[in-house]
């Protein structure tokens, strides 16, 4: 008797939890939970831009030096849509010099990739390789890539191909250093139990280490964009026609700093994408990689 | 030389055991091995004339402190490992690397993180030809899948299971090519209790239907009288075999008050005094 009372208040508080579970769902703070941290950020940075209107309006600083929130969005729109932004001394929208800076960069990324993820897997399977290679990718990845500028200037002067070289050289290392290390640190008991399960030489790299692998090289992918971005930019910089940098540039010698700001936050926009880009890649790729939200 | 041990291996310890027919499976013989330690320029020997035979059927379980060559032993019997001296044969032919007709799970799983449990298990079937059409590999790791209680987790990652359930995949990864012999690496030892309890006694009604011969390692004394036909106790390093014990309790041990038996306690003492010397200097730490 007492036994079959314990049963039907089981059988009652499970349907109680689960009528809660059910509940939870449309309550609030599962709203909260779920995008709780879109909400924050959205009031943060209308916050931010808000209180950089009422700093550039307050005439603290001159507005040549911080132009206001909104004329920076504004030259931003227009210069994207437009033919050219307002005041600009130069001929083209903000948008095909975008372009040019984002084909560069593809093309540069393109080719890092190429060359750095073998070079990576060979440095990390083969031991020669290593030993000879290693040298000479440690010194090139230390050496502060905006140093050889001038150098690849003096060879190729002021053309694409140099700023490809800069977005290459900028971009390739993390590839070719992530690669490597991910092949390094291949789980030892993974290889022996491919091993054990029929793998021979080369089925392991197929079917142990290059998955290992994969998200390592994404990693460095997503580092090397980041530095190809640098690289791109001060190529620009530093001569060209074309591209966000020269925006830049130009924009500080003719004093428009609202198109300055503008194409500093569309860098901003432009490098954020591309990195939420490849760690979308990596969810695809690698689902098993526990993600850490970022 | 290889005297005490090839004592060990004489039939008659097998004559009290249940299978009266004894055909050898595994040979070892005065089998050394080692690693080599690129750091410090030497060289290890982790295991010093092991001479042993594994019967077909048999549940031989290896035991003995940490360090003390275990895993080398089923590393060279898997071939993993070469033998630096004697040798090692399996089904009569020596060792020369793995091989189908041998199947390993491990302690830390080593399942393949980006693939799914029933992609795990298919991979055996992917790295070698087995003679087996795409049909029966899918029925063999259907039935692996459903005896080791996984059905319904096809599609699951291994990070998406406790440490049990991956044990499982572990285990029908190792069981779906249907190797000769089964080698384990302490696979419960990572596992806890209650579940290990659980799937010991799996073990060993799948072992005690099947006739599977099993080389077990483990560390601990109870698991290897619950499991084991055959307990060879291995000393430190440079481990050797101590002394090779015959388990004469009746199976399945797990539906028997196995524990309250004084065979079973006697046995326990027995090996606990084997071995007491070796895992109270390593517990000091002394070399």
């Amino acid at each position: 008797m007492t036994k079959t009372n314990t049963n039907a208040s089981q059988g009652h508080s499970a349907f109680e939890d689960a009528d809660r579970l059910q509940s939870m769902k449309f309550s609030f703070s599962e709203l909260w939970n779920r995008h709780g941290s879109w909400v924050v950020t959205v009031i943060n940075l209308s916050c931010f831009f808000l209180l950089w209107e009422l700093f550039a309006r307050s005439g603290i600083v001159n507005q040549i030096f911080v132009p206001t929130a909104s004329g920076m969005l504004s030259t931003l729109w227009e210069g994207l849509t437009n033919s050219a932004p307002p005041n600009a001394a130069f001929s083209g929208q903000i948008s095909d010099h975008l372009l040019f800076t984002l084909t560069n960069l593809s093309i540069g990324l393109v080719i890092a990739i190429i060359i750095g993820v073998p070079a990576g897997l060979l440095m990390g399977g083969n031991k020669y390789v290593e030993t000879v290679l290693s040298p000479y990718v440690w010194a090139l990845a230390s050496l502060p890539r905006i140093a050889l500028v001038p150098l690849f200037i003096l060879f190729m002067g002021f053309t694409v191909k140099m700023q490809i070289t800069i977005i290459v050289l900028s971009a390739v290392f993390p590839i070719i250093i992530n690669a490597w290390a991910g092949v390094k640190t291949t789980e030892k008991s993974l290889i022996s139990a491919a091993k054990v399960f029929g793998a021979k030489k080369y089925s392991i790299y197929l079917y142990v280490i290059l998955p290992y692998t994969l998200p390592f090289i994404i990693a460095g992918i997503q580092q090397g964009i980041g530095r190809g971005l640098v690289g791109v930019v001060i190529a620009e910089i530093f001569g060209g026609s074309n591209g966000l940098g020269f925006l830049i540039n130009r924009a500080a010698d003719t004093f428009n700093s609202e198109l300055m700001y503008a194409v500093l936050l569309l860098l901003v926009i432009v490098s954020l994408s591309l990195i939420k880009l490849t760690t979308m890649l990596e969810k695809y790729v690698a689902p098993w990689r526990q993600q850490v939200k970022m | 030389m290889g005297v005490m041990g090839a004592e060990a291996v004489e039939p008659k310890h097998r004559e009290s055991s249940v299978s009266a027919k004894t055909e050898p499976v595994i040979v070892a013989k005065g089998l050394t091995v080692g690693y080599k330690l690129h750091r410090e320029r030497k060289l290890l020997t982790a295991l010093k004339d092991i001479t042993l035979t594994v019967n077909k059927g048999e549940f031989v379980c290896l035991l003995g402190p940490s360090g003390c060559g275990k895993t080398t032993f089923i590393n060279a019997i898997s071939g993993l490992v070469p033998a630096w001296e004697g040798s090692i044969h399996v089904d009569g032919q020596p060792v020369t690397g793995p091989g189908p007709d041998r199947a390993m799970v491990f302690q830390d799983y080593a399942l393949m993180p980006w693939r799914t449990v029933e992609s795990n298990i298919r991979m055996p079937f992917e790295l070698q030809n087995l003679g087996l059409s795409k049909a029966q590999i899918d029925e063999r790791v259907a039935r692996y899948l459903d005896l080791v209680e996984l059905t319904g987790f096809e599609k699951s990652f291994p990070y998406e299971l406790s440490g049990g359930m991956k044990q499982r995949v572990g285990i029908a990864r190792a069981l779906a090519t249907e190797p000769k012999i089964l080698l384990a690496d302490e696979p419960f030892a990572a596992i806890d209790a209650m579940t290990r309890e659980a799937m010991q006694s799996e073990l060993e009604r799948f072992v005690t239907k099947t006739k599977q011969t099993v080389v077990f390692i483990t560390h601990s004394i109870d698991e290897a009288i619950t499991l084991g036909d055959r307990i060879v106790v291995i000393s430190r390093r440079p481990g050797r075999i101590k002394e090779v014990l015959d388990v004469n309790l009746p199976r399945p041990r797990f539906d028997h008050e196995l524990k309250s038996l004084p065979e079973y306690s006697e046995l326990r003492e027995h090996i606990w005094r084997l071995v007491k010397d070796e895992a109270l200097s390593g517990a000091h730490g002394e070399e």
